[in-house]
């Protein structure tokens, strides 16, 4: 217990139980910071129960009982963290309460289901769970809002049985237990009428999987609204998926347009791609920072963060770059003091393959636990490209490429080149010797690739661990089995003592 | 039933990718190229100087070295694909289109290349994206695809005469295949149809893992042998439902026999290496070029369930339903192959709405790629035709009680009328 | 003068009572242990309600 790093054995913390004994003392200074940023978190979650509405989606939608554990998700992702990494958690996972309350919040605005304003439902455009928004920017009357998210996405990661319900009735339905469960999960919440009933139309999109887009066809069935498909090409890299690509965006434009009788402001679009780019410059800088033997925003400090601004927000949140720029200030303190994130950093590692929702938090196991230093995420890898901010014509093919590296498919589909042969190549950049391979069980894309990623592992000379879950579904991979794939590794191969025994077993079955 | 004249000899064919017709017609000079997907439009491949194949791995045993490349959790498809040719089982190919239907499909591709397929010089292999709507849009983009990564191939490869004309002969021999097979498939309309389901599922596949032109006498010899063929006598003893069978793709005519010995006829086909739609004939316009009109077939009469948007989801199940009334089925069976998500849910979709919306009778099914002598496959196929006999039987009790009462109730208004009444 | 100390005092008291007190339910995890205890009757307010389940 105190101010150093790996100074308490943090597996004493569990018990068996939903919740931990009692949360982590950091010293005063950590410990105080964090104390204020519950108190602050629970502040934003009263304020929005303050409003009737949400009061009223809160009894009517089951999904809703899994934000009872978010200051457990803010202390999950924050477990083991001290000084400026602490505080970068802070401001992404406290800015990712906030920003998933108002999205909530818009959602119950117009839900037919509890006497929502059916004047708003008209102004809000559906998006799907993993998709892009970004051509939403050009429509600052309306306000895209991905259904999917508050229900399946981050009632995974808020609870790691979140879902089951939902998942349990797509499979009642018929649906094969073999498919990825966040398209059965959402299905599943089809079924069971448990979606808010909002927004004028659905924007869907073939991201992220052929489980995805047959999940969103058969679920539409519940919604009488327009719908338009955003066909993006699996082959994106392929120059003559261009031109189809861009029509693609074109034409979803237009239906928008059509739909909403608004028309596309480009003047509104080039403002958000700004912010956007800015964001962007501002991830380079953290990616530099990680390739040094002082990284800084890497672990549970990139992924979750880097879904939410590049793909939900778009641009659109001004907020969210006014909190990197706060976070890169933070970190190149950090960097100039050579601040270290573990007390000890025996291995770099990469991070590829989808990561466990229900685990999302299993970086920070694998720096608290091993030493081992994650990086960065394949999610996290996704675009890096300046767009145009006045080029109307460039637009479609920007917006259009944006859409083919949405987080979840930018490496999953595409090919070889961006599946395997990148991971190298990042392996190199950051001089990584580690790579977790999560294996997710159920998607059928990048389970394909197994035998190549053990044989170009071997070539290369790095260590690939494997690492099995089922996404959103503990039942099929626990945590406990997911830590003990990388145990067996590190004691058998690499014949290492972890640094914090007291995490290597954890009882954590029923846990939040 | 006397057996078909040539069954045996086109069962024959399908024994390997690399059959008799095959090698015949690489010894002619003419290359072989292999593709996996519907979404590849085939007469592009069946050019003067190439033919296609559609690429299966026949009597394939175990599949372990593609499941450990891909895992146990993939389509067997796709692991069996890869097994094959890590056997070396398609060194014989000139050239693979490898459509990224699907992810498994795509990844598959990939292995097979990363180990090799073949050291025959001029050999190409293809990655191509496909499209996943049926507009104009997607027409240009197929359209772009069989281009540059078709035609230009085949051209500069192997010196193919890609041209309009060219490409308009090859539709005319595509199509007198598709005349002859759907003539042939004509005859499972009739009550009592001198062809069973097994039969014309060996043809058909035949029809994509041959060389079409030579299949045209055969097929031809066949047709002809339907119009003087007796039906069994115990046909309704036999085959006590007539099915329509829909789903992934499937390319092992034993699980059709399976389905027929378990009592259910198939009359009718709906998935890939099937005939419909992809037995269709290609019309063509002079007022266009050939490839747009080909491209434009595929995508607008494709029926995969990768194809995106409401009205295509919907028209999906009108096809099947429109089919299983014209061809007098009496259920409908909906098949996938283990670890296929655009089945997985398209099937467990199909098992409710063709019941619910359509009023089918339903038998949802996954199975494996190979294994058609299954005794689940057969048990849950019995006990399928059993619950439609059951429904006939209720409903001819409904009808002549309906009927009962009707009279009932007519003998009563005459009683009344002649105050007879109570 | 005395009564607005004495205001300011009961403020400062209170704040103080609630800092106290907010820091015991932070460091002994009561906000989560009681958010754990709210959760399975919930479950069943959400059992109760009427749905329309379908596709």
């Amino acid at each position: 217990m105190g101010k150093k790093m790996n100074s308490e054995p943090l597996g004493k913390l569990y018990n068996g139980g939903v919740t931990k004994r009692r949360r982590e003392w950091r010293g005063i200074k950590d410990t105080w910071y964090d104390y204020t940023r519950w108190v602050g978190n629970w502040a934003t979650m009263a304020k929005f129960m303050l409003n009737v509405q949400n009061l009223k989606g809160f009894f009517r939608y089951r999904w809703m009982s899994n934000f009872l554990s978010v200051p457990d998700f803010v202390d999950r992702h924050t477990e083991g963290l001290r000084g400026p990494q602490l505080r970068i958690a802070h401001k992404e996972f406290d800015f990712i309460v906030a920003h998933a309350t108002d999205t909530i919040a818009n959602l119950f605005r117009g839900d037919a289901n509890i006497g929502g304003d059916p004047k708003w439902s008209k102004k809000v455009v559906i998006f799907d769970e993993n998709m892009m928004t970004h051509v939403i920017n050009g429509f600052p009357n309306l306000t895209a809002v991905t259904r999917e998210i508050p229900p399946i996405y981050m009632g995974s990661v808020m609870r790691q049985d979140g879902i089951l319900h939902y998942l349990d009735a797509a499979e009642e339905y018929g649906v094969p237990s073999d498919v990825c469960p966040m398209p059965a999960g959402e299905l599943g919440l089809a079924i069971e009428d448990d979606y808010p009933q909002v927004g004028c139309c659905i924007i869907h999109c073939n991201t992220t999987c052929d489980g995805s887009l047959m999940g969103n066809g058969i679920e539409d069935r519940r919604f009488d609204v327009p719908t338009f498909e955003l066909a993006v090409p699996i082959r994106y890299l392929d120059e003559e998926t261009k031109d189809y690509a861009a029509q693609e965006i074109k034409n979803c434009i237009k239906f928008i347009e059509d739909t909403t009788g608004e028309k596309f402001d480009w003047d509104a679009y080039f403002k958000a791609m700004h912010t956007f780019n800015e964001e962007t410059r501002l991830f380079l800088e953290w990616l530099d920072v990680s390739k040094t033997d002082y990284p800084q925003v890497v672990g549970n400090n990139v992924a979750l963060y880097r879904d939410a601004y590049y793909q939900v927000a778009g641009g659109r949140d001004i907020g969210f770059l006014k909190n990197e720029q706060e976070i890169t200030r933070i970190m190149h303190e950090a960097y100039e003091a050579k601040t270290p994130i573990v007390s000890e950093v025996r291995h770099r590692a990469i991070l590829w393959g989808v990561q466990a929702q229900y685990y999302s938090a299993f970086p920070a196991w694998l720096q608290n636990c091993w030493g081992i230093q994650p990086l960065i995420d394949m999610l996290s890898l996704t675009s890096t490209e300046i767009y145009s901010e006045d080029d109307k014509e460039q637009a479609y093919y920007d917006m259009a490429d944006l859409y083919a590296k949405e987080n979840m498919r930018n490496r999953s589909e595409g090919g070889y080149q961006v599946g395997v042969e990148d991971l190298w190549r990042f392996c190199e950049e950051f001089r990584a010797d580690v790579v977790i391979m999560y294996e997710h069980i159920a998607c059928k894309a990048m389970t394909g690739y197994h035998g190549l990623f053990e044989e170009e592992g071997r070539k290369h000379g790095v260590h690939v661990i494997w690492v099995p879950h089922d996404l959103m579904d503990p039942r099929t991979v626990s945590r406990e089995e997911m830590r003990q794939s990388v145990n067996q590794y590190m004691r058998t191969i690499l014949h290492e003592e972890p640094l914090d025994p007291s995490l290597e077993s954890i009882d954590d079955g029923e846990a939040w | 039933m006397k057996d078909l004249k040539h069954l045996e000899y086109f069962e024959n064919l399908l024994q390997e990718s690399n059959n008799d017709l095959v090698r015949e017609a690489k010894e002619e000079g003419r290359k072989a190229i292999g593709y996996t997907c519907y979404q590849i439009p085939e007469p592009v491949l069946n050019l003067p100087g190439c033919f296609s194949l559609r690429l299966s791995a026949p009597r394939v045993g175990g599949i372990e070295m593609g499941t450990y490349y891909m895992t146990s959790m993939t389509c067997e498809y796709c692991r069996a694909l890869v097994e094959r040719n890590l056997e070396g089982g398609y060194q014989f190919l000139d050239g693979l289109i490898g459509a990224a239907s699907c992810s498994q499909l795509a990844d598959a591709h990939e292995n097979m290349e990363k180990h090799g397929i073949t050291e025959r010089e001029g050999f190409f292999i293809e990655h191509v994206d496909t499209p996943m709507k049926s507009d104009e849009n997607a027409v240009n983009l197929i359209k772009t695809i069989c281009e540059k990564r078709i035609l230009k191939p085949l051209r500069e490869n192997y010196g193919i005469d890609t041209g309009d004309t060219a490409l308009r002969r090859a539709v005319e021999e595509h199509n007198e295949v598709c005349k002859l097979l759907n003539a042939i498939g004509e005859y499972r309309k009739f009550d009592n149809p001198p062809i069973t389901g097994y039969e014309f599922a060996v043809l058909t596949l035949a029809t994509y893992t041959c060389p079409k032109d030579k299949l045209v006498k055969k097929l031809k010899e066949t047709l002809k042998e339907l119009k003087t063929r007796e039906p069994d006598t115990d046909y309704k003893k036999k085959y006590r439902a007539r099915v329509l069978v829909a789903g992934s793709e499937m390319d092992d005519p034993e699980y059709i026999k399976c389905i027929e010995e378990a009592g259910a006829l198939v009359v009718c086909d709906r998935y890939c290496f099937g005939q419909n739609p992809g037995r269709n004939e290609i019309i063509l316009t002079e007022d266009e070029d050939a490839l747009t009109q080909v491209c434009r077939q595929n995508v607008m009469e494709n029926q995969c369930p990768r194809y995106m948007g409401q009205k295509k989801i919907q028209s999906r199940k009108d096809y099947v339903d429109k089919l299983a009334k014209e061809y007098k089925a009496d259920g409908l069976i909906y098949q996938q192959m283990k670890f296929c998500n655009f089945w997985g849910y398209e099937r467990a979709a199909c098992s409710h709405i063709m019941r619910d919306d359509y009023g089918w009778p339903v038998l949802s099914i996954d199975r494996p790629y190979v294994n058609a002598n299954s005794g689940q496959l057969r048990t849950r196929v019995q006990a399928f035709v059993e619950s439609i006999e059951i429904k006939k039987i209720q409903r001819t009790q409904d009808a002549s009680r309906a009927q009962g009462a009707d009279k009932l109730h007519r003998t009563r208004e005459v009683s009344k009328m002649q105050g007879g009444g109570r | 003068m005395g009564k607005f100390i004495s205001i300011i005092k009961t403020v400062l008291a209170v704040a103080l009572a609630l800092f106290i007190l907010s820091w015991i339910v932070y460091f002994f995890n009561l906000d989560m242990k009681l958010s754990a205890a709210l959760y399975n009757p919930l479950q069943k307010i959400y059992d109760m309600r009427k749905r329309d389940k379908r596709l």
